[in-house]
């Protein structure tokens, strides 16, 4: 083995939600008093290491907190309490994409999305007629991206982060982008950056086969505490009884 | 604080330019007239507030036409700045829910197009100068410094608005009215000195020093029209309220930036 690179560190992390959401003026005036903070804890005292080219999995039923904590990842959520450090990698949230701005083309956001994550504008220059070739958008390319569809705007936002190649890639759900052919190109082109030994991978998945083929490590988290860290097969073993005997 | 500041904007810098561009150049992709709008606009709002006001009201000032459109220039840039930072964080939800991104570079990007159009806008200013024959003095270089201190005023009162936004509802209500206030406080259409002045001096210069609008207007005229030094003690003052207001906004944003996402 050679020398261990960490690549995500996440120490004692907490992440709460306030209840309690945006208020108005009026409201606050009619119920001066009403001081009552309701926090819900949607991740809680969860501790962690990545090794760079490992491959995580992250299991745990609907609402226990794994969204959250991809989304912590990639800096969205900054932490409550404790501390995650991704040692200056680029990272970026495959599944989603990077958000577009709806009236400008894709040509434009392709630029503008590639930027937020953190790459020059020669880089995504250069990069810019693969991501195109990728996204097989056509003539639409030039178009507003208001005006595609649902299935458009995916294969453009997969082809974007799927390009660009960021350091430490987070996956939601494994992907099922596009149509048929789409599907097939992107699970393919995911899985050579998967399979890349530089790269750190974050997957969050109810598809426990997959997590089997893929990942080299998975954690599972039950309403939002940590219940194991450790070998696929071993976790997800577990796990698997929990999730039947529950029923 | 300010270390962290800096790096951020040199790092989102070209993001913030690009995506003015880019929103400059959606806003008119699908108009007959183009970009001709830009000018024709405010050619027309000054058109007008000249009649309204030169006519209906009798206001003349020496160059009134030159006199009303620095007004006009210098407020359209406040005004539409501090209206759209309200809801900037909601506004931008597809991107800042999924990146991260410092959100005082929302309220940059949104200054830069706010910028350009004042540029625009400005560049007509100096056309009415030239066809007025106005005598230049070396006094219309104050211009630069009252630019900067509009900048930076602006610019803090943006991210301080920019952070309530995301959390109270009802700002956009609030906002709109403090600005028709201000509005009529700024002295756009006449001259505070001289409408106010006469009746009430007290007021006129209470005005004209602590409404930053109003002073930085009336600066800006005296200097270029009228060949008269502003009161640099105030620009001063003023200049630092800006850095101070924009140290509290950004600090605002910084520390609290990261609940935005779980809110809009």
């Amino acid at each position: 083995m050679g020398q261990r690179e960490v690549a995500i560190r996440v120490e004692n992390l907490t992440i709460r939600y306030r209840s309690l959401k945006s208020y108005s003026i009026k409201k606050n005036l009619l119920h001066l008093n009403r001081n009552k903070k309701e926090y819900f804890e949607a991740v809680k005292h969860v501790s962690f290491e990545v090794e760079k080219g490992e491959i995580l999995g992250i299991v745990g039923k609907n609402g226990s907190g794994k969204s959250t904590m991809l989304r912590a990842l990639a800096h969205i959520f900054s932490p409550d309490e404790g501390s995650i450090d991704t040692f200056d990698n680029t990272v970026s949230l495959l599944s989603i994409g990077v958000g577009f701005q709806k009236e400008l083309s894709g040509r434009e956001n392709i630029v503008l999305s590639g930027m937020l994550l953190g790459f020059s504008e020669e880089q995504i220059r250069e990069k810019m007629p693969r991501i195109i070739k990728f996204a097989d958008l056509g003539r639409f390319i030039d178009m507003p991206v208001s005006t595609y569809s649902s299935g458009m705007y995916s294969k453009l936002a997969f082809s974007i982060t799927a390009i660009l190649e960021t350091d430490i890639i987070l996956i939601d759900e494994i992907l099922s982008v596009g149509d048929r052919r789409f599907k097939k190109k992107s699970y393919k082109k995911m899985k050579s950056l998967i399979s890349d030994k530089e790269r750190t991978v974050v997957i969050v998945s109810h598809n426990n086969q997959s997590l089997r083929d893929l990942c080299t490590k998975v954690l599972w988290i039950n309403e939002g505490e940590m219940v194991m860290i450790g070998e696929t097969n071993e976790v997800l073993d577990k796990y698997e009884e929990y999730m039947d005997a529950e029923e | 604080m300010i270390q962290r500041f800096l790096n951020d904007v040199k790092k989102y810098y070209r993001y913030a330019v690009y995506s003015a561009r880019a929103e400059l150049k959606a806003e008119v992709a699908g108009s007959y007239l183009n970009w001709v709008w830009w000018i024709l606009e405010p050619i027309c709002l000054m058109l007008i507030y000249t009649f309204i006001f030169g006519v209906v009201f009798d206001a003349r000032e020496e160059y009134f036409t030159a006199f009303i459109y620095i007004g006009l220039t210098v407020w359209t840039f406040f005004n539409q700045n501090l209206k759209n930072s309200v809801k900037i964080v909601k506004k931008n939800k597809s991107v800042v829910s999924k990146v991260y991104l410092p959100k005082f570079i929302l309220v940059e990007s949104k200054m830069f197009v706010n910028g350009f159009k004042m540029m625009i806008s400005f560049a007509i200013v100096i056309f009415l100068m030239i066809i007025y024959r106005v005598p230049l003095t070396w006094n219309v270089l104050y211009a630069i410094p009252l630019f900067l201190c509009l900048v930076l005023v602006t610019f803090g009162m943006m991210c301080i608005v920019c952070h309530f936004g995301v959390f109270v509802e009802d700002l956009q209500n609030v906002i709109t009215i403090a600005l028709r206030l201000i509005f009529y406080m700024t002295g756009i259409m006449f001259s505070i000195d001289k409408r106010i002045g006469s009746k009430n001096p007290m007021l006129a210069a209470f005005l004209g020093k602590c409404n930053p609008m109003a002073f930085v207007i009336t600066s800006l005229r005296n200097c270029l029209l009228y060949g008269e030094t502003p009161a640099r003690k105030i620009l001063l003052i003023w200049m630092v309220i800006g850095v101070v207001l924009s140290m509290i906004g950004v600090r605002m944003i910084y520390k609290n930036e990261n609940s935005y996402v779980k809110v809009i």
